[in-house]
């Protein structure tokens, strides 16, 4: 390998070079836009979606549809989130959603757990591992789940202390909050899966 | 096969004024309305779409709905219309737009289980509205066992571990051993010899032994030496036939094994590329040789030795009743509890392996981890704090290791207590029986013998049943693999085109590797033969998807791809592998000489063509340099030779294939600039009189093209030679301007 300058062989790079810099303009800048509580309002729209006003400085901008990412889905799911236009341009990050007023952030956070929909798990009702997979029958805050687990590929772990993070075959995803409250022959058998 | 509508929502239709037989589409979504797990059902018919969430039905004319869309979500996804005329991507901050009719409707969510049905849904449904008649829905798989109605845990494979049959299973891989009949009949024979011989030991060494020679009114009285003389030659026998067996044994498993993995990596082969990218080719390698192992352990140590274990248990239980059956009996009763409590220490014992060996392999991730990161360890300064992210998982491996030494220092004196025990039941109760007088010593002797030799097989049958699921389970996966039939398949009747004009077209095609995730979208492109066409657009913009799809590795979801205005799925596949050739932007070199490398596309090549070809390529000079000259062998992945040599030689390997159809993935790697030069004239010289479609990045490259291609994600946004798009000022220019820039700023002039 050598260690000259990236793109010191003339021309060769430079595509690649202009796809990382033609990316969207809010990366273009390095400076992220910390959007102002107060300056936001959301509605809801009428066709069940999320639309967003800022406020402030010379204009007010307005997106008649907008998505909320979480940037920290796991350890800290109601802080920095991102806004992102429908076309997925980054609008701005919020820092935490407590900071909105309470009938805006209910908005946000059905925007929110729309999109990171992670039924918790309140009570495993049965858990059958064989053959390479685990077959688990639940109740959620969401109602009662029946869905299988390739197990040995991660599908299953503990993020933070105790909280399992579990995803199934077709790829939805369920949380545990503290698995070492699930009864005895349970936690035997989510040990195994770890 | 569309989902069937129960008779429920069939009642709410008619109840709503709509005919459930008008019903063109329709598809059930496990969410309701307020995102509990529940049902709701969206059911399309010519000109309406009606959605039913338990009593409410609400219906939208189509022609009043945007274009209808299966959208995805983070773990799920949402059927939701759009406005006509709007793109995917449609994103217009539309400064004063009324947030009414003109906008995103969302009409119901589903999770990620339901994702795929939604997809064709909303594919079918956006024919509608265009006026198509949906082309008929995709055949949808069964995804519950029929038998048992557990969920297939493979959404690929139809296959249910609970129900596969594990009897048709075995009797097919018994097929395997068809070659070596009568090995195996020598076997059989070997293995009852085997058993019968052992458990004539102890008959002989107990009760003719002690009843017969040493006592003084025995049939042999003193005959010892004889009797000794008989121990041995049963002995030897005894050896003799076991050594027999498993010699016989190891050659006739391995040689099927040996069998089995040929027809496996033949089929491996024939699998389309789709199959690979699904299940991880890592991961494949593992099965298969995992698999196989599987299969020949139970072939080399499972069945025969069930075998012989069944014949000695009979064998000895047998001789033992005939010998005094009360006394077996007595033996007999504790038996099961043995099995029982064999079974029951044998999951714990597994659990504390388990936890021992997970956490020994977060240490060794651990220790890899900063030990190959240590550059980044010590520029950082983080010594202290990766001595101490060892510490409390060391201290996790410290204590299973610590919990599964200490059962097992509990378990084996425990378990050999309990087979001592066995022996004193013998004893005691046979013991007594002597005292009585009824029993003489020699059978008592013969049987501490009979149960010493009734432990091995009885330990080993608690084994036998997951022995045997494991290899079936195999045997299903290797079966499945031999199975499968290749979903990019040539048809019965194919259409031969021995020689292509290179015309190549494509005609609305729609592409996504998984659903729900279309990577292109209504892709129209036509190519004249001879023609270079250049695709350019930013990375995951679908350029190497398209390429995949000329090339027939994927088929397409919908649309067409034609060749000489013929569908690349009716194409004979060895005429379109002939005529088509890739140069890939990591070229695959396989293990063998830097001859045979040039040679992969056509084997039959002389000497001097390959040479022809080398030097076309600009590869010759290098490789006469080479101490070995063409018969270099260069190991897998072309280990010791440069980026540019590769490439170079990959280049001659399609200028010997000579093919009307060039597919170029154009390399970003950094090469020296001669040597970019050197590739940049060998690929001119290839491209000359070839229609070729190149993804291209350097510039000079894309001055070549006669046209250019640009792909916005999945899209064709522009097409026009280089200057009629720098004119026209849309994404080209500025994607050229961004790398303009970018060069000035990394202080190079771009040329020009």
């Amino acid at each position: 390998m050598s260690e000259a300058k990236p793109g010191a062989n003339g021309h060769g790079d430079a595509a690649e070079a202009a796809e990382h810099t033609a990316g969207h303009t809010a990366e273009h800048t390095a400076e992220v836009r910390m959007l102002a509580p107060a300056a936001l309002r959301f509605a809801a729209t009428e066709g069940g979606f999320l639309a967003l006003t800022v406020t402030g400085g010379e204009k007010s901008e307005h997106y008649p549809r907008i998505n909320a990412f979480r940037t920290f889905p796991l350890s800290d799911a109601d802080r920095y989130l991102s806004l992102r236009d429908a076309g997925g341009k980054e609008i701005g990050i919020l820092e935490s959603l407590a900071d909105l007023r309470s009938d805006q952030a209910a908005l946000l956070r059905q925007e929110l757990e729309r999109r990171y929909f992670t039924p918790v798990i309140e009570r495993v009702r049965s858990l059958k591992e064989e053959f390479g997979y685990s077959y688990w029958l639940v109740e959620t805050d969401a109602g009662q789940r029946r869905f299988t687990v390739q197990s040995g590929k991660n599908n299953v772990t503990v993020v933070g202390e105790r909280r399992l993070l579990i995803v199934d075959v077709d790829g939805n995803r369920f949380f545990v909050d503290d698995y070492h409250r699930l009864d005895r022959n349970m936690l035997k058998t989510v040990e195994t899966l770890l | 096969m569309e989902q069937t509508i129960p008779q429920e929502i069939r009642d709410r239709l008619a109840a709503a004024g709509v005919r459930p037989d008008e019903v063109r589409h329709a598809v059930r979504s496990d969410l309701d309305a307020d995102g509990r797990y529940g049902s709701q059902w969206a059911l399309a018919t010519d000109t309406a779409l009606h959605l039913v969430d338990g009593e409410r039905v609400d219906s939208h004319a189509l022609a009043e709905l945007g274009e209808m869309q299966a959208q995805a979500l983070v773990t799920g996804g949402l059927l939701m219309t759009r406005p006509d005329g709007l793109g995917a991507d449609a994103s217009a901050p539309a400064a004063g737009a009324a947030d009414g009719a003109d906008l995103d409707r969302l009409l119901l969510r589903f999770t990620n289980s339901e994702a795929q049905r939604f997809e064709t849904f909303a594919r079918a449904v956006a024919a509608l509205q265009k006026g198509e008649r949906a082309q008929a829905a995709e055949a949808e798989r069964e995804r519950n066992c029929p038998r048992c109605g557990l969920r297939y845990p493979d959404q690929h494979r139809s296959v249910c571990p609970r129900c596969i049959d594990k009897r048709g299973l075995f009797l097919r891989v018994l097929g395997y051993l068809r070659p070596y009949r009568g090995w195996v009949a020598l076997i059989a024979a070997a293995m009852v010899a085997a058993a019968g011989l052992r458990t004539v030991a102890p008959l002989l060494s107990g009760r003719v032994l002690f009843d017969d020679v040493l006592d003084q009114a025995g049939r042999f009285h003193g005959q010892l030496a004889e009797l000794i003389a008989v121990l041995v030659g049963v002995h030897l026998l005894g050896v003799l036939a076991e050594v027999l067996h498993m010699r016989i044994t190891a050659r006739v498993s391995v040689s099927m094994i040996y069998d089995l993995k040929n027809e496996i990596f033949a089929a491996l082969q024939r699998l389309s590329l789709g199959f690979f990218t699904r299940k991880q080719t890592g991961g494949l390698m593992v099965r298969v040789n995992h698999d196989s192992d599987n299969l020949n352990y139970f072939f080399i140590d499972g069945l025969p030795y069930f075998v012989v274990n069944m014949v000695q248990i009979v064998a000895i239980v047998s001789a033992m009743i005939a010998l005094n059956w009360s006394l077996a009996l007595l033996l007999l009763i504790p038996a099961p509890l043995a099995v029982l409590i064999i079974r029951r220490l044998v999951p714990r014992i597994w659990r504390l392996f388990g936890r021992q060996y997970r956490s020994l392999a977060i240490l060794n991730g651990v220790v890899e981890d900063s030990l190959s990161g240590v550059r980044v360890v010590k520029a950082f300064g983080k010594e202290q704090e990766e001595i101490e992210r060892f510490g409390p998982v060391n201290d996790e491996v410290y204590r299973a290791h610590r919990r599964t030494q200490q059962m097992l220092a509990t378990l084996f004196p425990s378990v050999a207590f309990l087979t001592q025990l066995g022996g004193l039941v013998v004893w005691a109760a046979g013991g007594w029986q002597v005292v009585s007088g009824n029993l003489t010593f020699g059978v008592l002797m013969s049987f501490v013998g009979f149960v010493a030799l009734l432990y091995e097989p009885l330990r080993f049958m608690t084994k036998v049943v997951e022995w045997w699921s494991a290899a079936m389970n195999s045997a299903q996966r290797i079966f499945e693999i031999l199975d499968s039939v290749p979903e990019v398949a040539e048809r019965a009747d194919p259409v031969p085109l021995p020689a292509m004009r290179g015309t190549v077209e494509l005609r609305g095609v729609s592409f996504g590797y998984e659903p729900n995730k279309p990577v292109l979208h209504e892709i129209d492109l036509h190519v004249a033969a001879g023609e270079t066409v250049g695709l350019v657009g930013r990375t995951g913009a679908g350029k190497s998807t398209l390429i995949n799809l000329i090339t027939r590795l994927y088929d397409t979801g919908s649309g067409q791809v034609l060749i000489d205005g013929v569908d690349v799925r009716d194409l004979r596949t060895a005429d379109l592998r002939r005529q088509v050739g890739i140069i890939l932007q990591d070229p695959y070199l396989f293990a063998g000489s830097v001859a045979g490398n040039i040679a992969y596309g056509r084997p039959d090549a002389s000497r001097a063509q390959v040479v022809a070809a080398a030097r076309a390529a600009f590869a010759h000079d290098f490789i006469t340099k080479l101490p070995n000259g063409y018969d270099t062998v260069i190991g897998s992945r072309g280990h010791g030779l440069s980026g540019g040599e590769r490439q170079r030689l990959s280049i001659a390997r399609a200028v010997l294939l000579d093919p009307r159809i060039l597919i170029l993935d154009e390399a970003t790697s950094s090469v020296d600039s001669t040597t970019e030069e050197m590739i940049q004239q060998a690929l001119e010289r290839l491209i000359h009189g070839r229609t070729t479609i190149a993804i291209a990045h350097r510039l000079s490259t894309l001055r070549m093209a006669d046209r250019l291609v640009v792909v916005e994600e999945g899209r064709l946004v522009e097409q026009g030679t280089h200057d009629e798009l720098m004119e026209r000022g849309g994404v080209y220019r500025r994607l050229v301007r961004k790398q303009h820039d970018a060069l000035a700023v990394i202080g190079i002039g771009a040329r020009r």
